[in-house]
């Protein structure tokens, strides 16, 4: 069956099977390796995407049941063609250690600031609480974002 | 110490927390792990494993597999050129017998764990191997099995191995422990227990292999060890050289990568197939099917005197190793070596045995057996303190190690243990204590230490090997077969290399952990890598520098003494340069080599014999002191850490930024052990496949973690650093045990230290409040 | 994952047609949360999978103190709504403490009742509420009451060609509200869950209250005896804590792996009153 779906602002038709995951078609399908496979069970986060802007776990949404949805992975945060500058804060900070969770991260804190723009270290870490993080002990992901924020605030203000 | 202040003034790169390259890559998902490969006409493959924890494999039949669609290829053990993987580590023995530990490619006659691995499908996708390990016709048979390491080691029990169920055992004897025992003014008795735990790296297992264009067997995997080819050209039958490991960036490691895991698998199928093969471990078998921590029991008698000194250890140590052996006489090691803590003890006994049973199999992971010990020892010393009155910091500057101190196991400590500033810089950055928020909440601290060997057993006789190489444009190539894990490896060998050969970083390209390509420099493991890979860049580096510098002092005519490289320039005393493309010009005209391999070797020595005390185990050892501000909820056992300080002595931060990740992740993933993780395992069946039953902690459950980088100058890595992949996991459990006992006067012996477990020792579930 | 049909429903009653076709072997597909962990782990095998998420069944509605919530409506609606924040806050409150943030973006309410995991949030707050679950099959509509929707560990009332259409219940705009939860691991099912509600007279005397556990049992616990020890009372901390006693002897939990019955009944207790004495100064400040 066709799954449609606009992955990263294009549009697109997908040949899919009834019992293939969004994660499965992005990575199996369309080689869109920047969402990882960690549990199957939408516990990790390692597979988030955006859905219409919000974080959704790839691993449990049904190819099939796209109708049309925005998909974002993190490719599609990139900022005029160079690194959205949340992900020069999470290289600068040390955030980014084996690195397999930090595409989930990022798009885990960009929804967040979407509707939060000013979070404090306790809500990042509240927001963060489905993305696990095995080796940094997640204090420097906290101090990127922090002052992703600070630098963000800045400029806005 | 005041030599490693000045010299760091000096340093360019090395010291600096610059940005690694990795992690420029891995924010925008550049990083091709070993699942994020695929090849044209790639077949798929699973695994048909045991659901049974002993029994006999009474019928397998795999024909109705193998004829189904798409199905390439369904292997058993008769299907295996060679079915055994060995372990063999030289020279060595304990009071059972030689360590060479054994392991099944595929299960023959009996399966003796759950998970073990049976029958191995290919198919065109994944969907179809699944369907064909369904069809596979298997019965199996249930015998009686051991799922304790005392029911293990009691008379009658069924054998797991003919060998018998004891696997290794190590003793430790120094001084009269009786005598001084009697004559201790204190004397604390504990038992505690310490759980199995997984190494839960979010990346499952994972690889690809296929066969070149010159024939060779090649397996793209996330390994922390690829001289496994070595092991998958064995279980071929085929010549070692005609076997190729690309290691990839690992999606972390923390030992569960150490072992073989889907390379064997992958090589068979490669080899049996002729075509490209991929296999990702679920999480389910992941969970399942890896080598974990090992949980111990530990019974301790520790007699200090009135002092505060501690006089004697009498301990008792069992550890399970499951099914088998995997590298279990070896973590025993590391935990007799480490059992009676960093401190002066004249009096040690330990006896520490390690038995089979029919639970998962358990091998390395972080820590490595000088962590369990931990828990044991500081919640040994603070209750000696507290019988005393004394002060947590001041316990345990009475008693830490010396240089020049020698260990229970005959062991002198060569370089400075910098345990009382440690110790003094974590409890005073916990800062003014937490007031408590209600009447029902307690607070309270706890300080635990502890010492970590880095770098392999001196009898292994470790080496590590690096080539570095400018191309003529001045960008310069490293390449070292370290394996990556996650702690940025590659990135640090780049600032080695920068530092000495005067290129900026952006024009370094760092190549890793290939068997064929790049210069073997072993595992990334024992927190040898920084230790070993580094020193062997740094050596290869400084060697491939003074032939330049040669060249260039002829060019110069400068003495090579006189001459710097600096911004891709030679740099003379008297102000002149020399751009670096003329000077790689000239050797190229001269026929001096611009690149150069080099070795580095670490101090060997011959196996010792630990109960008699004849010597040098480690090559040196990583002291740490961490401290924990807890708030425990007196009404329902609920522990929560509101402050945490890790300080560790790492000789020289070659990158601060990378050392500080090192300290807070270890420390989390220690958190994780003492208050929420377990494998949760009932007759040997495992009860957490899955990380919504296994446990490990969120950014929400933990606080953040103050990293202490002290810098003594002394280690023996790079620049004087000091191993620190796993130190930091170490002291979490034990510290906040004794902030517990702190706060509520509860004294927890059980790991992890649960809510339930918590609210039980303070009586909440025997009274009727 | 197992082979399986999959069929978008593009209305109700195409959904319960297919639903009477296929019987048992019809998977609803709402949010998901649910049920595809169960298909990736090969737990559930269903042979048609009926996704209704085109149904209108998305919206919210209050009137005349009676709450309406489509079977559809997803976690992070109950979390950010406005109408909810002023009407009926104990939803919002609960829904924070669901799962994770990608589950509230997907998890529909329907979903979480037609689930009936014993340790969720919202079968816990829908037998405090008292409310009615709206549901219907090819024979017709009907509304279960949710005190006796759950009839056990995912399991409920529901006949397998029934499906969850929606919610209704009583507001509650002037009671007093509270969730307390205790997991293992932030994110977590609750090891225990409790939901208060306490309304007070112009004397300062509890009016009404709604107790519910989560976590308990094999079902949500409706505390009865909680209620009836706080009602006509002044919310002293004496009754409150009697209140909470009465709950939790009332309480008989089952252990597992991980946590005892006995930590349980403990729990609860303890939450039982941190959640009444919030109610209570809630609704205080809103007499």
């Amino acid at each position: 069956m066709i799954a449609r779906l606009v992955l990263n602002g294009r549009a697109r038709e997908v040949e899919v099977r009834p019992n293939q995951t969004l994660l499965e078609m992005l990575r199996d399908t369309l080689g869109v390796f920047d969402v990882k496979e960690g549990c199957d069970e939408g516990v990790c986060g390692v597979c988030t995407v955006l859905l219409d802007g919000r974080p959704a776990s790839s691993c449990l949404v049904l190819a099939a049941a796209l109708r049309g949805r925005a998909v974002t992975t993190l490719r599609g945060i990139e900022r005029d063609g160079g690194l959205h500058p949340l992900q020069e804060a999470f290289v600068r900070h040390g955030a980014v250690q084996c690195g397999f969770c930090t595409p989930g991260m990022l798009l885990t804190v960009l929804a967040l600031l979407e509707r939060e723009p000013r979070p404090d270290r306790p809500a990042i870490r509240a927001a963060l609480e489905g993305n696990l993080c095995r080796c940094t002990g997640y204090a420097k992901i906290v101090d990127a974002v922090e002052a992703y924020v600070r630098a963000e605030g800045g400029r806005d203000g | 110490m005041a030599d490693a202040v000045s010299t760091r003034e000096a340093l360019r790169v090395v010291g600096h927390p610059v940005a690694r390259h990795d992690a420029r890559d891995k924010v925008v998902a550049a990083t091709a792990y070993a699942a994020d490969w695929a090849l044209p006409g790639m077949l798929h493959a699973a695994v048909l494993r045991s659901p049974y924890p002993s029994a006999r494999i009474v019928k397998l039949e795999t024909a109705r597999a193998a004829a189904m669609p798409g199905v390439a290829v369904v292997l058993t053990a008769k299907d295996v050129p060679r079915n055994t993987v060995s372990t063999d580590v030289p020279g060595q023995t304990t009071a059972v017998g030689p360590l060479r530990a054994t392991l099944h490619v595929l299960a023959e006659e009996r399966v003796r764990h759950q998970g073990e691995p049976v029958a191995l499908v290919a198919a065109d996708t994944l969907e179809l191997a699944q369907a064909a390990v369904d069809a596979i016709d298997v019965e199996y048979e249930t015998t009686p099995g051991v799922f304790t390491p005392e029911a293990a080691l009691a008379p009658g029990a069924p054998p797991v191995h003919p060998t018998g169920n004891l696997l290794a055992q190590w003793r430790v004897a120094r001084g009269d422990v009786t005598r001084a025992l009697a004559g201790a003014a204190v004397v604390v008795e504990g038992e505690y227990t310490t759980q199995l735990v997984d190494a839960a790296y979010l990346e499952p297992e994972s690889g690809v292999a296929w066969i070149d264009s010159d024939g060779v067997i090649t397996i793209r995997l996330s390994t922390q060890v690829i001289e496994h080819f070595r092991d998958v050209a064995e279980v071929l039958q085929v010549p070692q050289n005609r076997v190729r490991v690309i290691g990839t960036y690992l999606g972390g490691g923390f030992g569960g990568k150490e072992d073989v895991t889907v390379e064997a698998y992958l090589g068979l199928l490669a080899l049996k197939t002729g075509r490209p093969v991929k296999m990702v471990w679920t999480r389910q078998e992941s969970l399942l099917a890896r080598a974990k921590r090992h949980p111990y029991r530990l019974r301790y008698r520790t007699g200090a005197a009135a002092t505060g000194e501690i006089v004697a250890q009498q301990i008792e140590l069992l550890a399970d190793a499951g099914a088998y052996a995997y590298l279990s006489a070896l973590v025993l090691l590391y935990s007799t070596v480490t059992a009676a803590g960093p401190y002066r003890v004249a009096a040690v006994a330990v006896d520490a045995r390690v038995a089979y049973t029919n639970n998962p199999p358990t091998s390395a992971m972080r820590g490595f057996g000088a962590m369990q010990t931990v828990f044991a020892y500081e919640s040994q010393l603070d209750r000696v303190a507290r019988r005393l009155g004394m002060d947590p910091v001041e316990i345990r500057r009475v008693n830490a190690l010396r240089r020049g101190d020698t260990l229970p196991v005959g062991q002198v400590i060569e370089t400075h243990v910098a345990l009382p500033e440690l110790a003094e810089r974590a409890w005073a950055a916990l800062g003014p204590p937490a007031p408590s928020r209600a009447p029902h909440v307690k607070v309270g601290r706890g300080l635990a230490c502890n010492f970590q060997p880095y770098g392999r057993i001196v009898w292994l006789h470790d080496w590590a090997s690096a080539w570095v190489g400018f191309e003529m444009d001045g960008s310069l190539v490293v390449r070292c077969g370290c394996p990556d894990v996650g702690g940025g490896q590659a990135a640090s060998l780049c600032q080695i290399a920068a530092e000495v050969l005067g290129v900026g970083l952006e024009r370094i390209s760092v190549h890793v952990s290939d068997s064929a390509l790049t210069p073997l420099a072993g595992t990334t493991t024992a927190s040898r890598q920084l230790y070993m890979s580094g020193n062997a860049v740094l050596k290869t580096a400084r060697e491939l520098r003074a032939q330049l510098l040669t060249v260039a002092a002829s060019l110069l005519r400068a003495g090579v003494d006189d001459l710097d490289l600096e911004q891709e320039r030679v740099v003379a005393r008297d102000g002149r340069t020399l751009p670096l493309p003329d000077l790689l010009r000239e050797c190229a005209r001269a026929g001096v080599p611009r690149s150069h391999l080099g070795v580095y070797h670490a101090p060997a020595g011959e196996p010792v014999d630990l109960a008699k005390g004849s010597g040098k185990v480690f090559p040196d050892y990583t002291f740490g002191a961490h401290a924990a501000e807890v708030e425990v909820d007196t009404e329902t056992g609920v522990v929560r850490v509101l402050g945490y300080a890790a300080a560790h002595d790492v000789g020289r931060a070659i990158n601060p930024q990378s050392v500080e990740g090192q300290i807070q992740g270890g420390a989390v993933q220690g958190l994780g052990y003492g208050l929420m993780e377990e494998v949760v395992v009932e007759n040997g069946i495992n009860l957490t496949t899955s990380f919504s039953t296994y446990l490990i902690p969120t950014a929400a459950d933990v606080p953040d973690v103050a990293a202490i980088v002290v810098e003594s100058g002394e280690g023996l890595g790079p620049f004087n650093a000091r191993g620190i992949g796993e130190p930091p996991i170490g002291p979490p459990a034990a510290a906040i045990a004794n902030a517990i006992e702190d706060a509520t006067g509860a004294r927890l012996t059980r790991l992890p230290i649960t809510a339930e477990r918590v609210a039980r020792a303070l009586g909440l579930l025997t009274e009727g409040a | 994952m197992h082979p399986f049909d999959y069929v978008a429903a593009e209305t109700l009653e195409e959904a319960l047609g297919l639903l009477r076709e296929h019987g048992d072997e019809a998977k609803v597909l709402a949010g998901g949360q649910s049920l595809v962990p169960m298909l990736n782990y090969r737990l559930a095998r269903p042979g048609v999978v009926v996704d209704i998420n085109r149904l209108p069944l998305g919206d919210i509605s209050v009137d005349d103190g009676r709450l309406r919530l489509g079977a559809l409506v997803r976690h992070h609606q109950l979390e950010e709504s406005d109408v909810l924040a002023r009407r009926c806050p104990v939803l919002g409150e609960a829904a924070g403490l669901i799962g994770n943030v990608r589950v509230r973006t997907l998890g529909t309410v329907g979903g979480s009742l037609a689930h009936a995991d014993p340790a969720a949030e919202l079968p816990a707050v829908m037998t405090a509420l008292d409310a009615r679950i709206a549901v219907a099959s090819a024979s017709g509509r009907r509304t279960i009451a949710a005190r006796e929707f759950f009839t056990g560990p995912l399991s409920t009332a529901l006949a397998p060609d029934e499906i969850v259409t929606g919610v209704e219940t009583p507001a509650l705009p002037a009671y007093g509200w509270a969730v307390e939860e205790m997991s293992r691991r932030a994110g977590d099912f609750a090891v225990a869950a409790v939901v208060a509600l306490v309304s007070v007279d112009r004397r300062g005397r509890v009016d009404d209250a709604r107790v519910a556990f989560g976590g308990v049992a094999d079902r949500p616990f409706h505390a009865r005896a909680a209620e009836d020890a706080l009602r006509g009372r002044e919310p002293t901390t004496e009754s409150i804590a009697r209140a909470a006693r009465a709950a939790r002897e009332a309480l008989d939990p089952p252990s597992d792996a991980f946590v005892s019955g006995a930590y349980r009944r403990l729990v609860a207790g303890v939450l039982c009153r941190r959640a009444l004495a919030r109610a209570v100064a809630r609704a205080l400040g809103r007499a």
